[in-house]
């Protein structure tokens, strides 16, 4: 994508709002602005957002469904036509067929209003770090971190502790990053068994309960008495946050 | 459909004994008749015994009893004697065209029959042949001959007979059955749809027409009622639909400012705080208004499910798992129980539906415990269905509410305390399940839903 190319961050995409309501594009404005967008452009209907979208060539584009002179999904269609610019929906239909309807016809994100301010910035930065800045780009080093004396590395697999390294199993990866995603949060078996497996829990319970087993003896110091893996009776495991040990 | 077969099942059977008693009363008739007939003819075949025994001779001279004599008055209207040559040797009221001569042969034609027309009886008498003879066309007489055979096998075809008189009574009753049949099922069919709320229109013709034109007239009436029923609740759902539409936009400038005013960290505290009550309380308005939505759009099946086949226990583990990730008070403890019956328990149903009456009923327990208190979740299944209750030990409903909650008067009634309870138990009927609120007599509330598995699945497994 030939934009990439003068872009050092996401701060940096020219956006285009457009919404029929003068106060409502006055707030998004502000709230962009200080979030740290610094180009916007805005547009009160399909005409105006038309000739700017022609006129400004925007990075990214806010859109309201409803507009008065026509509706934000067939707008969407025009400009997907000729770019492939990022597309947030901002609107007052909740109904789930509108909301499926936008993802459906390729939306990058669909906000219902009202919305709080952090919010809409929270996954607009998201909708254009994935559209300039995608992961394989941005991220190939998996995280490495520590469980009091242990290290685990996610990239060569590895647990080091102070008897000696140990490798992990594909198993055993998979469960340990999907707690490590959630660190701090109950996951639940289903959860896990769907990362491990791809399937539900049913009939996973005993393999899930070895896994486990075999993790702890691992990364904790007392397998018997976990101090960083814990069991939530009825509803799954939680890793401890590395950062509060 | 069925009751239709059944219909003509009892038709044919009726048929078929109206067949059987028309033939039992035929015979007894006929039985009747024949003996009634018998005890007329009894007498007469007597008579002429007695009347040729009457005549005696003494001396070369016949004389006829008293009572014979009054009998050929009576009944006959003449007599004579032939002597064994064929001579008439004595008569009484002999017509003239009676010859008083007879060969063999002739004596032989008429003995049985007729006479010049006269019926006649023939019968033995010492001196010959006595021969008594009726006024002309007053009897008939017709020989009956049968072969040996088929009187012997008489007792075989009067049942034969019998038993095709039936077969073929039932066999018609079967034809002319199912051409009623044929021409009510139309009628039946329609009445079917007409229940089902479908439109129906029956050809008017034939036997059953004007009965056609009444149920093509009540299904017209039906229709148009449910149209205007569909109409005023459609209008009903896309106003508050429009409503809460119309509300978010201002909505989101009031929560958006007061958001920005809370995280301004150039205004003094007591500032932000109250910024941030009306955020929280914008934030209530939002949840209540897509409530109000949610609400009258189940209320008036204008929500569309989206049934997937999902195992409830990983449902409610994940919900559960939510409430403690979200950081929930240590005052509130969560003790979920799954039934080992209802580990799999699949059922079909919309999974965000699902999740948001469960997560209602949990956000119901913790709202009206500020406190804190220990919600219980619990999973079972039995024979089609499966109860997942969620129970509390807080203070509980209060009495009306819980009367309100179970017998809902208006259903989708605007309460005080929010849309959540009434959600759930319109989420649970369009599962085609059953909400039950109720209060603990150790305190606190419980609410049961029975949901019904699905079992497609099951069979599958």
């Amino acid at each position: 994508m030939s934009v990439v190319i003068h872009m050092n961050d996401i701060f940096d995409c020219k956006l285009l709002i457009v919404d029929d309501e003068p106060q409502l594009r006055r707030m998004v404005s502000e709230i962009l602005n200080r979030d740290g967008f610094r180009k916007l452009v805005t547009a009160a209907g399909c005409n105006d957002a038309r000739r700017l979208f022609a006129a400004e060539k925007p990075e990214g584009i806010i859109l309201d469904v409803a507009l008065p002179d026509g509706d934000g999904f067939s707008l969407m269609r025009e400009f997907r036509a000729v770019s492939a610019v990022p597309v947030l929906f901002l609107s007052a239909r909740d109904e789930d067929e509108n909301r499926l309807l936008g993802l459906g016809l390729g939306a990058d994100d669909y906000i219902v209003k009202p919305f709080l301010p952090r919010e809409l910035t929270l996954r607009l930065r998201a909708v254009l770090s994935r559209a300039y800045f995608p992961v394989v780009l941005r991220q190939t080093e998996k995280p490495v971190f520590r469980l009091g004396e242990t290290e685990i590395n996610f990239n060569s697999g590895t647990v080091s502790t102070p008897t000696g390294a140990l490798t992990l199993t594909a198993k055993e990866y998979a469960l340990l990053e999907k707690l490590y995603e959630n660190r701090g949060n109950i996951v639940t078996g289903d959860s896990l068994c769907r990362a491990a497996w791809g399937d539900d829990l049913y009939g996973y319970e005993n393999t899930l309960m070895v896994h486990i087993r075999r993790l702890r003896e691992k990364i904790e110091p007392q397998p018997s008495a976990p101090r960083f893996l814990l069991t939530v009776r009825g509803l799954g495991y939680k890793l401890m946050g590395a950062d509060n040990q | 459909m069925k009751s239709m077969v059944k219909i003509l099942f009892r038709y044919v059977l009726s048929a078929a004994g109206v067949a059987l008693i028309l033939l039992i009363i035929n015979f007894a008739l006929l039985a009747a008749w024949t003996v009634q007939t018998s005890k007329i003819a009894a007498p007469k075949e007597y008579s002429i015994v007695q009347i040729a025994s009457g005549l005696t001779r003494s001396g070369g001279v016949y004389t006829l009893s008293e009572s014979a004599g009054r009998e050929i008055e009576k009944r006959y209207q003449w007599a004579m004697l032939l002597d064994n040559a064929g001579n008439v040797i004595w008569s009484k009221n002999l017509p003239g065209d009676v010859p008083l001569h007879y060969s063999v042969a002739e004596v032989a034609s008429f003995v049985r029959w007729y006479l010049n027309d006269y019926p006649v009886t023939a019968w033995r008498h010492p001196d010959g042949l006595f021969v008594l003879g009726s006024s002309k066309e007053s009897t008939w007489k017709y020989p009956i001959e049968m072969s040996q055979k088929v009187m012997d096998n008489t007792l075989l075809w009067i049942p034969a007979v019998l038993l095709l008189n039936g077969i073929a009574a039932v066999l018609l009753a079967l034809l002319f059955g199912m051409r009623l049949f044929r021409s009510l099922k139309p009628l039946a069919q329609g009445i079917e749809n007409m229940a089902e709320k479908q439109p129906v229109e029956l050809s008017t013709r034939g036997l059953l027409g004007d009965l056609a034109a009444g149920v093509n007239k009540t299904s017209t009436r039906l229709m148009e009622q449910e149209s205007a029923l569909h109409k005023r609740d459609h209008a009903r759902t896309a106003w508050i639909a429009g409503v809460s539409h119309d509300i978010r936009t201002p909505l989101s400038l009031v929560m958006g400012y007061a958001s920005q005013l809370e995280d301004d960290p150039e205004l003094p505290p007591v500032q932000r705080d109250q910024a941030g009550i009306i955020r929280r309380q914008s934030e209530r308005i939002k949840t209540l208004v897509s409530d109000l939505n949610l609400a009258s759009k189940l209320e008036y099946d204008m929500q569309p499910l989206r049934r997937n086949p999902l195992m409830l226990a990983a449902l409610l583990r994940g919900v559960a798992a939510d409430f403690l990730n979200s950081g929930l008070d240590n005052s509130y403890v969560i003790d979920l129980t799954i039934d080992e019956s209802a580990q799999k328990a699949m059922i079909s149903g919309d999974e965000e539906l699902l999740r948001r009456a469960v997560a209602n009923l949990m956000a119901n327990s913790i709202h009206h415990n500020p406190n804190g208190c220990a919600i219980k979740i619990m999973l079972e299944a039995g024979w089609g269905n499966c109860s997942l209750s969620v129970s509390d030990n807080g203070v509980g409903f209060p009495p009306d509410r819980l009367s309100r909650l179970n017998h809902p008067q208006n259903a989708a009634e605007l309460q005080n305390h929010g849309l959540g309870l009434t959600i759930v138990r319109q989420i649970v009927k369009a599962h085609g399940g059953t909400a039950e609120f109720r209060n603990l007599p150790a305190g606190g509330c419980l609410v049961v839903l029975c949901l019904p598995v699905c079992t497609a699945v099951i069979t599958a497994q």
